[in-house]
């Protein structure tokens, strides 16, 4: 029974890599995709305190099936509480959460993320969402956990535009701008995880996903990319992790992809 | 006895929206008024301001009908549905014409409502520092957003961002009576500041009740009936978006919308279809059962999940 948890997919490492970041007791800002099964796997496994909350207004929920949107009409039967954007939003923006998902259209070296335009702002080649509560929740969560698709254009030396800042060019930048959040934690890619120098700010891979190059990293990422001195293979899920985000979590295939 | 404030959805939009308005529209993905969109487009409003802290396919239908010329919003897009096609090519291409968009958060355009509904000018905000969005607007020039001190001392920096105050605005609620008194549940969305920062709201709701009803239950009440200018009685009126304790989202029909509005002319067919074809929000409907049958209809009917009353004695 347990042989068919024993595979597991580039989807799944990362959900799972995500909820290894979050700590129990920890009020976290949840997004939909695999932030959403990272957070709700954390909930369901080491974290059974986590408070989750949306942007839409619902705090503590516990949905009875996995929601599909940030209003999804699930949050709010359960939910501690349920009131709008100044009450999801508000504490996010008052410092009172820990962690907060993002992702972006590109990340640059300091973790700075881009979900405006490929391109001139005025005269975009691509436009994409805007901040939404990006730039709100990289302004005011403790930390942020960034997930990516890792290809060069996505990891470029500096981003086209700033839309959500995250250490601006390195070193103290961000500490003089006096917001609550200290910033992105940890970056999950598509190949690989990374984190941010504790002085210079600069990203670094930590690990690599299990079947990937190190070499394939540094190609697909637009500057000279530091890699730690004690680089390790991403660690895999557990069988029981794949067990809850296939049968418990997403047993429709919404995010992990349709079996 | 007031007088009713009831009315058809073109009524409303033909006596209260006019050409080059600042309109306030409200929901969160959730409750997202349907019917009066869909009016505005029929009845073919031109050179409109519209703001939402989030957009979704509402503004891209009137973007493509070109019925906006100014964006206030922080994001236009469907989370993981996908993009919105008019928006982009409104942005990108200037299709059907160029329209501008003031880029905001999410918490910013909130705040320059609740600034609107406490009538004060502005409201300095923890976010936007450090961005570009600080280094570039559209038409607001340097009056988009400010830097300021913090004038008690603390040497902080905010964001000082302007007060909102549409001309009207429309959301879609539950119920409300025909006095505009408007109680909503679940996700409130931008409600109720976006609509209080208004000067005049036009409301549309699932079903139209006493004054009695409301009173019942007068912490439910998102917005009073004073500021409300119409009254539309309109059940599934946020389709395809989804009303708490009515109808949930129906996520096909917006995949539907987004897949055929790849291309003007797919979105087009859509829109003649949808919009432009059916006469009101009945004939939508009645389209819709036509198209995909009673059962799928009903099918997104919500389950019951009703609360507890509480007592309000004294």
């Amino acid at each position: 029974m347990a042989a068919k948890y024993t595979d597991f997919t580039l989807q799944e490492l990362m959900a799972v890599a995500a909820a290894r970041e979050i700590k129990d007791g920890e009020k976290v800002i949840i997004g939909t995709g695999l932030p959403l099964l990272g957070a709700f796997l954390a909930q369901k496994t080491h974290a059974p305190n986590m408070v989750a909350i949306y942007e839409s207004g619902a705090i503590d929920c516990k949905p009875l099936v996995t929601p599909f949107s940030v209003a999804d009409s699930v949050l709010a039967p359960g939910s501690a509480m349920q009131g709008g954007l100044i009450e999801g939003l508000g504490i996010v923006h008052a410092g009172e959460l820990d962690v907060g998902f993002l992702g972006g259209a590109q990340v640059d070296r300091y973790g700075n993320l881009n979900t405006h335009v490929i391109g001139d702002y005025r005269k975009p080649k691509v436009r994409f969402a805007g901040s939404g509560g990006s730039n709100d929740i990289g302004a005011g969560c403790k930390r942020t956990i960034i997930m990516m698709l890792h290809q060069k254009q996505r990891f470029p030396e500096k981003v086209d535009f700033v839309t959500t800042p995250g250490y601006f060019r390195g070193g103290n930048e961000r500490e003089r701008m006096g917001f609550y959040g200290d910033g992105p934690s940890v970056v999950v890619s598509t190949l690989g995880i990374l984190r941010f120098h504790p002085e210079t700010k600069e990203m670094y891979l930590q690990s690599y996903h299990p079947g990937i190059k190190i070499e394939t990293i540094k190609a697909n990422t637009g500057w000279e990319l530091m890699i730690a001195d004690d680089v390790t293979e991403t660690e895999p899920p557990t069988l029981e992790q794949i067990r809850l985000l296939r049968d418990e979590l997403d047993p429709k295939g919404v995010f992990l992809g349709k079996k | 006895m007031k007088t009713s404030k009831v009315m058809t959805a073109k009524e409303a939009v033909s006596k209260f929206i006019g050409d080059g308005m600042t309109i306030g529209v409200g929901g969160f993905f959730h409750a997202i008024s349907y019917v009066i969109t869909h009016e505005i487009i029929r009845q073919q409003k031109l050179h409109l301001t519209i703001c939402q802290p989030s957009f979704n396919e509402h503004a891209d239908q009137m973007i493509g009908a070109g019925c906006v010329d100014r964006i206030v919003s922080s994001y236009v897009w469907m989370e993981v549905f996908g993009p919105l096609h008019c928006f982009r090519r409104a942005m990108e291409k200037g299709i059907p014409h160029k329209i501008e968009m003031e880029d905001y958060t999410n918490f910013a355009v909130m705040a320059r409502y609740l600034a609107g509904a406490l009538g004060i000018p502005y409201i300095p905000i923890n976010s936007m520092k450090g961005s570009d969005m600080m280094n570039y607007s559209a038409w607001m020039g340097e009056n988009k957003v400010k830097l300021v001190q913090d004038p008690f001392g603390s040497g902080k920096e905010y964001a000082a961002v302007p007060a909102l105050t549409p001309d009207i605005g429309y959301f879609h609620v539950q119920r409300a009576d025909e006095e505009g008194n408007c109680q909503m549940w679940g996700i409130w969305g931008d409600a109720p500041w976006s609509m209080r920062a208004c000067k005049q709201v036009i409301v549309s709701c699932e079903e139209i009740v006493s004054r009695d009803i409301i009173g019942r239950d007068p912490n439910r009440t998102i917005l009073p009936g004073y500021k409300v200018v119409a009254v539309v009685e309109a059940p599934f009126g946020a389709h395809p978006k989804h009303t708490q304790g009515y109808y949930d989202v129906d996520r096909d029909f917006i995949f539907k919308y987004i897949r055929e509005s790849q291309t003007p002319e797919g979105w087009q067919k859509f829109m003649d279809e949808w919009v432009y074809g059916v006469e009101d929000r009945e004939g939508y409907l009645k389209k819709y059962v036509d198209t995909y049958g009673m059962k799928q209809f009903l099918g997104l009917k919500a389950r019951d999940i009703s609360s507890s009353s509480v007592n309000y004695g004294f």
